[in-house]
């Protein structure tokens, strides 16, 4: 995966589009819709998948990626093809939901509503011991969270995550040993270990 | 000690890794993401532009209500007696509010001197001469099918400055009309009182 600003990579020569993604690409630049609806289509569970766990609500997840693939079209001529498409729209989906809980304060509203009103929780395809980890996932702090997501859920390393989320590597890495406590403390007593 | 957080460590890592990566979302996005990128191009007009223009435009209504106001205001008070003329078609017409996006609406004084003065319209129409009557039924009933037109097209394109200055600039030639109109007709009753 490649580091550098989020959306905007150094220029690079195009390979010539040997996949059946590039191709898709290639059209959708040239203002294809029905090209662009293809990538959306191969994408949009794993965009969507990002932004529900990074944003832990299932409208501002919907929200979040809709705006992703409205930014992804009008900036493709800055997608050279130097990471994969899904690695860069996954760029572009993690800047979405940033920038949205920049403009919103709701975010700390969110978080101390979580425990409080206690909502039924949409499957994120998981069960048993997983839901309580998503739950205790979804009531982590947005810092903490945001990392967490990124480095365990989709294997982005210190840097990357960093990259993406405008924050240095050790801060990456002092977010993740957070959640991971603050994890361990919610699944302890969620088992009733005391 | 270490080794139990350790453990826990690796038991939260291998539980985040397992969870699923690619969640689908509760409806369809793409609707909305189609409708966003095929949208007619805005101008390429910079926001600022466009507040400056509607700024603008909103000085002129205001300056131009006040002044249609101030000239209504200032004609002495005088009862029109209808003559026995023709019955004419009643022109009925209504300035749309909004029509200038959502930050601004016709002045409200604006709209009090356009009612007075329409209100005044058809009376002082059966004052004029029957052909003179007939060119300005016939100006105004054009100015006013202008006038819709380009409210439907604002209606499709709210931000549309041209269409706001096209807008502003009819409301102000049909105020223009009306008040010849009122002065023509008070004209015609002086040289009938004399």
């Amino acid at each position: 995966m490649a580091a550098g600003n989020v959306c905007e990579e150094t220029p690079a020569v195009t390979a010539e589009p040997a996949t059946e993604e590039a191709r898709w690409v290639e059209k959708a630049r040239r203002s294809d819709t029905g090209a662009f609806e293809k990538l959306y289509r191969r994408h949009v569970d794993k965009v969507y998948g990002l932004c529900l766990r990074m944003t832990g609500n299932t409208s501002e997840a919907e929200d979040c990626t809709q705006e992703a693939f409205i930014q992804a079209w009008s900036k493709l001529d800055k997608f050279r093809g130097d990471s994969s498409f899904a690695t860069w729209i996954h760029r572009v989906a993690v800047n979405a939901v940033l920038g949205r809980m920049r403009k919103s304060r709701r975010e700390q509203d969110r978080i101390r509503a979580v425990g409080e009103i206690a909502p039924p929780r949409e499957s994120i395809g998981d069960s048993g011991n997983l839901q309580d980890m998503e739950a205790a996932i979804n009531e982590l702090p947005s810092g903490a969270r945001h990392v967490f997501v990124l480095h365990a859920v989709y294997g982005y390393s210190h840097d990357e995550t960093g990259n993406m989320l405008g924050i240095a590597a050790g801060t990456s890495k002092a977010q993740l040993h957070r959640a991971k406590r603050l994890l361990a403390q919610q699944l302890k007593t969620a088992s009733g270990e005391v | 000690m270490n080794d139990d957080i350790d453990n826990k460590d690796d038991e939260i890592m291998q539980a985040a890794a397992g969870l699923a990566t690619e969640v689908a979302p509760g409806r369809d996005l793409w609707s909305g993401i189609e409708a966003a990128i095929t949208a007619p191009a805005r101008t390429g007009r910079s926001r600022w532009n466009s507040v400056w223009a509607q700024a603008a435009a909103v000085v002129l209504l205001v300056g131009g209500s006040s002044g249609v106001t101030y000239l209504a205001m200032k004609e002495p008070a005088f009862e029109l007696q209808p003559n026995n003329g023709p019955n004419l078609k009643q022109l009925e017409f209504e300035p749309v509010a909004g029509s200038f996006g959502s930050q601004y609406n016709l002045g409200s004084d604006y709209l009090v001197a356009h009612r007075e003065l329409d209100a005044r319209l058809n009376q002082q129409l059966e004052r004029l001469p029957a052909e003179t009557r007939e060119d300005v039924r016939k100006n105004i009933e054009t100015i006013r099918a202008a006038i819709r037109d380009i409210n439907k097209a604002l209606a499709d394109e709210p931000d549309n400055v041209l269409l706001q200055d096209l807008l502003l600039s009819t409301y102000r030639e049909e105020m223009d009309l009306m008040i010849k109109v009122d002065g023509l007709a008070s004209a015609v009753v002086r040289r009938n009182d004399i």
